[in-house]
């Protein structure tokens, strides 16, 4: 999850349109053939959805150095354009033309799953790389007891705040996730905040953005308080967790920062750094805009905890292969190698995420033990929840999203999230409870 | 006679094709579609669930609002915004030195794209003194408005969107408009003055009854692209606050796109092709009492 997520999240839903389009155009195709050898060489095509400019020559450059690193795998990579990626694949799938190694946005997995596009890869992934993947990774990249998909980043969230203006108050501030500020507390800092603060506004929840970011930094919020989007044994019921009474009490002390004013609507994503506020509610992103704006005056804290222990986002882009690739080990020979320290290094530095791998992290001048982003590894490795691993996830963003604005804007909490519960429960029923088709 | 009606099935030949492709068969594959649960890249097989699609949304709160909201809105635009143009084209007609920069000025809006009116008025509804409505206001004042927050109002965010539209769609029908007024043969006026109408007298006895059809027909235009409503509330307020500025198109397309459900999508459009339908007949049922009375 980063800035661009959100964006492209936003862009993804006009730029399905595509997808119907292909829907009627492909029906009548069959499937292409190319030939799966050139000279001697396996080839292997690879997807990636474009990113940003570092990002896209970072793996340009990659699969250079791939290719005459060895002379048995040739790897051929298209990049497409983020905006219409989830179509483009859902069209390619149904003409038979997916790539044999490709890209998504974490939560895409379980519906790509659902739809059989991709490959199990629990036998082709080589133990030593397995073991020295973050947690986060390998927990995110799972759907009903096999893996998928591996990341060579990950995300994650934290409080940004002002020591100095945390210091006029008297704040504690907290070293570890464990020592995370109590819900209460943070309200009393919030209001002793706001005593000093001309227009009241001391806290940004970036609700400048749109799409995704709700559900990936306010479901954390429900999580820490015992709740969850829905029930996670069998992902079939969001009743009972979604508007449990502690999911309930919790979207209260949210709706009570809007009320009383607390909260900057940060029109134009600077709140912090021109010093409205003094805390900021955001992901890795934003640490190096953060930090040449603030300076030292820059410090790192967990979110809030809400009764049952801090809790933080997870998940990026992730690697998958796809049911059709003929070679799934040339093309698990590439992964490899992308996930080989210096490579996740080359990415993590191109687009400022966390590293994936624990050797990579260790020579990560950030992300080290007690660099300055070492909190998002330890919350990684200890308190980030994965998204919902199930199909019926682009239903339960979309109605989470909406429940989030509603709360925003006064809504009764309890009216409201159990609403939400009912929507996504109709849902999962309509299909079947997104059971296993193969 | 006869070979007139060929030549002209011939001639409506194209825009028939076109209308046919691109209208026609899409509504009628919306209409298959909303009688099935379709829903995008499922596995499962699509089965047909008769009219449960419209069942569930005519008792989605959702939906009902967005057509409430509909509703206010081209109950608002379409007068306000129509009786604006009139006064923007009689304007627009006097013989001043310049008048074609007042009238470029009042078109300009037209020319924009939705999208970039859209971001422009975020920045003129934004919140705090540090918005420029608020902060007009606040100066008109002298310091007594409360600086308030209009797209995040539920009071407030539904009139906001109102007010930018009818500025951003008010150009196009003053254009109309203007042409309208300057078809009417000037010895109308002359006889009128002869007569000794005033100013006012001939207004409301030549311009406004040479100027009918004209005005109809833009009635019409304004209560359909009213009922399109979209761009300006998926850039502003996603529907929000509370459902405050949600609209049919609006709600099609989230279920559609985000939420992947295309034949919710497909019944809401049809629902949707139908209330523009009923009053588009009703609008000319009415029009035409006033062109025969």
């Amino acid at each position: 999850m980063d800035l661009r997520r959100a964006e492209s999240a936003r862009r993804l839903r006009t730029s399905t349109a595509l997808c119907l389009i292909y829907l009627v155009a492909l029906a009548g195709c069959g499937g292409g053939s190319r030939p799966p050898e050139i000279a001697d060489r396996t080839l292997v095509t690879v997807w990636m959805h474009s990113g940003q400019e570092p990002e896209r020559n970072t793996i340009v450059d990659q699969v250079n150095r791939f290719n005459e690193s060895q002379d048995e795998v040739e790897v051929s990579l298209t990049v497409i354009p983020e905006g219409s990626y989830n179509a483009q694949v859902q069209a390619a799938a149904l003409s038979n033309d997916l790539p044999d190694l490709l890209d998504f946005d974490g939560p895409f997995l379980y519906n790509y799953v659902w739809q059989g596009h991709l490959l199990p890869i629990d036998d082709l992934l080589p133990e030593e790389i397995r073991n020295d993947l973050l947690p986060s990774i390998l927990k995110q990249g799972s759907y009903r007891g096999n893996r998928y998909s591996i990341g060579t980043f990950d995300s994650g969230l934290c409080l940004y705040a002002n020591q100095s203006l945390l210091a006029e108050v008297g704040a504690r501030i907290p070293q570890t996730i464990d020592d995370a500020w109590t819900v209460e507390e943070f309200d009393s800092l919030l209001e002793a905040l706001a005593k000093k603060d001309q227009d009241h506004a001391v806290l940004d929840l970036k609700v400048n953005y749109t799409g995704e970011w709700y559900c990936y930094a306010f479901s954390p919020v429900v999580q820490s308080a015992g709740g969850d989007l829905i029930e996670r044994n069998t992902y079939q019921k969001a009743k009972g967790s979604l508007d449990s009474p502690e999911a309930i009490e919790a979207m209260k002390h949210i709706q009570a920062w809007f009320q009383k004013g607390y909260v900057d609507p940060n029109l134009d994503d600077r709140s912090f750094i021109d010093g409205r506020v003094a805390l900021s509610w955001s992901g890795h992103w934003d640490y190096n805009r953060y930090h040449e704006n603030i300076g030292d005056d820059l410090v790192l804290i967990p979110l809030p905890d809400f009764g049952e222990g801090s809790k933080t986002g997870m998940g990026s882009w992730n690697w998958s292969i796809t049911a059709k690739a003929q070679h799934p080990e040339a093309a698990m020979k590439f992964l490899e190698f992308l996930l080989e320290p210096d490579e996740v290094l080359a990415m993590a530095n191109a687009n400022g995420a966390v590293p994936a791998t624990r050797t990579a992290i260790a020579m990560s001048e950030k992300y080290k033990n007690d660099g300055p982003l070492d909190l998002f590894v330890r919350q990684l490795e200890k308190s980030a929840v994965p998204r919902p691993a199930t199909p019926a996830y682009p239903v339960i963003t979309t109605v989470f999203e909406r429940a989030f604005q509603q709360i925003r804007h006064g809504a009764d909490v309890q009216e409201t999230l159990s609403d939400a519960a009912r929507e996504i429960d109709q849902d999962i029923s309509d299909n079947q409870g997104y059971r296993n088709l193969r | 006679m006869r070979k007139n009606s060929i030549i002209a099935v011939f001639m409506a030949l194209p825009a028939l094709t076109g209308l046919t492709l691109f209208v026609a068969v899409p509504f009628l594959i919306a209409v298959f579609l909303s009688f099935t649960n379709l829903r995008l890249g499922s596995p499962l097989p699509t089965e047909w669930v008769g009219h449960q699609q419209f069942v569930r949304i005519l008792s989605d709160e959702s939906v009902l609002r967005a057509i409430l909201n509909n509703v206010v809105f081209a109950v608002s635009v379409v007068p306000i915004q129509t009786a604006l143009a009139l006064g923007l084209a009689l304007l627009a007609n006097q013989r001043l030195r310049g008048v074609t920069l007042f009238r470029t000025a009042f078109f300009m809006p037209v020319v924009f794209p939705m999208s970039l009116v859209a971001v422009v008025w975020s920045l003129i509804y934004a919140p705090g003194v540090d918005g420029a409505l608020n902060g007009l206001l606040h100066q008109m004042t002298l310091g007594a408005w409360a600086a308030k927050d209009f797209l995040h109002d539920p009071a407030l965010a539904l009139p906001a969107i109102i007010l930018m539209s009818i500025w951003q769609g008010v150009g196009l029908q003053m254009l109309i408009l203007l042409a309208g007024i300057q078809s009417i043969p000037d010895h109308l006026y002359e006889a009128a003055s002869i007569d000794g109408a005033t100013a006012w007298k001939q207004f409301w006895h030549v311009t406004l009854p040479q100027l009918r059809n004209t005005l109809i027909t833009t009635v019409f235009i304004t209560t359909i692209l009213a009922f399109r409503l979209f761009d300006q509330i998926y850039i502003l307020t996603q529907g929000g606050p509370n459902n405050a500025t949600t609209t049919i198109m609006f709600e099609a397309v989230t279920s559609t796109f985000r939420r992947q459900q295309v034949a919710r999508g497909a019944a809401i459009t049809v629902v949707f092709f139908l209330m523009v339908l009923g009053i588009t007949m009703v609008q000319r049922r009415l029009s035409q009492e006033v062109v025969d009375a």
